[in-house]
């Protein structure tokens, strides 16, 4: 038969948990009422702090994982080298004639690229990063990045890979930075139709894909065209590659254009950080205008 | 369980989390690393270290990952507690019991978060995902595995290996 004491104990624990749930419950409400007029657009310094706090363990962790995964892959890749050898061999005398051409391309392009006044709108890289982190959660597509404020990152730089547009630094800590990706549910990039120009808005769906929106019902687009940043939402340099349109279906007021993004958003090992657009004048500069 | 063991495993599910996490493979078996460290705090640590662990779990997955800090934590702490207080019984049902309250439970917390992102911060509510089953698949899956192999008799399958090696 069990003593008082012990039934105390029983009856006492879940009854005591309860309270200290009760108690996290409301620290936690309390937390995120305290953040909520902020609407998560830069993120708090806590937030900030913590990054840089992690930033140690984070980057051992993720470079032993890079360290095996990589030599994984070598292993695997030496079973097939031979093949790949000749293979690379064909695609390499390929090359030298793709160059060929290109090189005639580019000085005729370099002449014509001095007449244009665009230089502001070319996106400039800051430098690479490896992604540490890819986080999918109920329409949230974050992504923890390693680079951050002591290599000049800072919240609102876009990010990209040479396939297309990726998304943009929220919150940088020292070493690490928090990224959103356009396939977020509440991400949104000012885009245009490469082949008719139109401009809409290119919205994440929370699940991998991604929707153009506000294109009028008399547009020509089709399945195939390349959708890219128009440079119209201050945030993204324009003429990066967003993604290819899947589909179109008539809406009641605008077309429903449902778009598949060319940057491989589940294989994202490095991405490229932009400068942020527009690019922010130099200190003094626009005091003294 | 005590706050050495309990931090241990906090640590160890963070490094996982990461580790899986910074791979190429990440997709192939997204595992909630930290769901399951909550799981095991609940099955042996009692309702309050389950509800803590779970909170400072969660914390740790908002700073790193989400916009506002506290939507993982009051995921996560709430999660603790109903499965300390349902542990005896999901335990008695076995590994397989294990793993269905364990994918259910990582369900749980995205339905959490996005109701608290769409009250907080009006995101649109994005549930049943393709990635979001898959992940409550491999979480469950994992947990299940981990109690298969805590509950497996080791000690008398070794015993009988040795003695039918000795005849």
């Amino acid at each position: 038969m069990r003593s008082p004491s012990a039934r105390i104990e029983t009856v006492g624990r879940p009854r005591r948990g309860g309270v200290l749930l009760a108690f996290v419950l409301v620290f936690c409400v309390l937390v995120l009422s305290a953040q909520a007029p902020a609407r998560g657009r830069r993120g708090s310094v806590l937030q900030s702090w913590i990054l840089t706090a992690a930033a140690p363990m984070v980057r051992a962790v993720a470079s032993v994982s890079r360290a095996v995964s990589g030599t994984s892959s070598s292993i695997a890749e030496t079973w097939t080298a031979r093949a790949e050898n000749e293979k690379l061999r064909r695609e390499l005398q390929k090359r030298d004639e793709e160059l060929f051409h290109l090189r005639a391309e580019v000085r005729q392009l370099r002449g014509e690229n001095s007449l244009r006044a665009s230089a502001p709108f070319l996106p400039t890289v800051v430098g690479s990063a490896p992604v540490l982190l890819l986080e999918r959660r109920a329409g949230l597509q974050s992504a923890l990045i390693g680079i951050g404020s002591a290599a000049g990152i800072e919240g609102g730089a876009p990010l990209a890979v040479p396939e297309g547009l990726v998304g943009r630094v929220v919150i940088a800590g020292r070493t690490l930075a928090r990224a959103q990706l356009l396939l977020d549910a509440s991400a949104a990039a000012g885009a245009r139709i490469a082949r008719t120009g139109e401009l809409g808005i290119v919205r994440g769906d929370g699940r991998g894909a991604l929707r153009l929106n506000h294109i009028p019902t008399t547009s020509r687009v089709r399945r195939g065209d390349l959708v890219e940043s128009a440079g119209i939402d201050g945030i993204y340099p324009r003429g990066i590659p967003i993604g290819r349109v899947e589909s179109v279906s008539r809406g009641s007021q605008f077309l429903d254009i449902r778009v598949v993004p060319t940057a491989p958003f589940s294989r994202l090992t490095d991405v490229l950080v932009l400068a942020p657009f527009p690019a922010r004048p130099a200190e003094g500069t626009s005091a003294a205008r | 369980m005590k706050l050495g063991p309990i931090a241990l495993v906090l640590a160890g599910a963070t490094a996982l989390e990461f580790f899986f996490g910074g791979s190429k493979f990440r997709g192939a078996w997204p595992v909630d690393w930290l769901l399951v460290g909550t799981a095991v705090v609940a099955r042996w640590g009692g309702s309050g270290r389950a509800v803590l662990t779970g909170a400072a779990a969660g914390f740790l997955e908002d700073a790193l990952t989400e916009n506002l800090l506290g939507l993982n934590a009051f995921a996560k702490a709430a999660i603790g507690y109903l499965l300390a207080f349902a542990s005896v019984r999901i335990i008695f049902g076995g590994a397989l019991a294990v793993g269905g309250v364990i994918a259910l439970c990582s369900l749980a917390n995205d339905a959490i978060v996005a109701v608290l992102r769409f009250l907080l911060l009006n995101s649109p509510i994005v549930l049943g995902t393709p990635d979001a089953l898959w992940r409550a698949v491999a979480t469950g899956a994992t947990a299940g595995a981990l109690e298969a192999a805590w509950s497996f008799p080791w000690r008398e399958w070794r015993e009988k290996r040795r003695q039918r090696r000795l005849r």
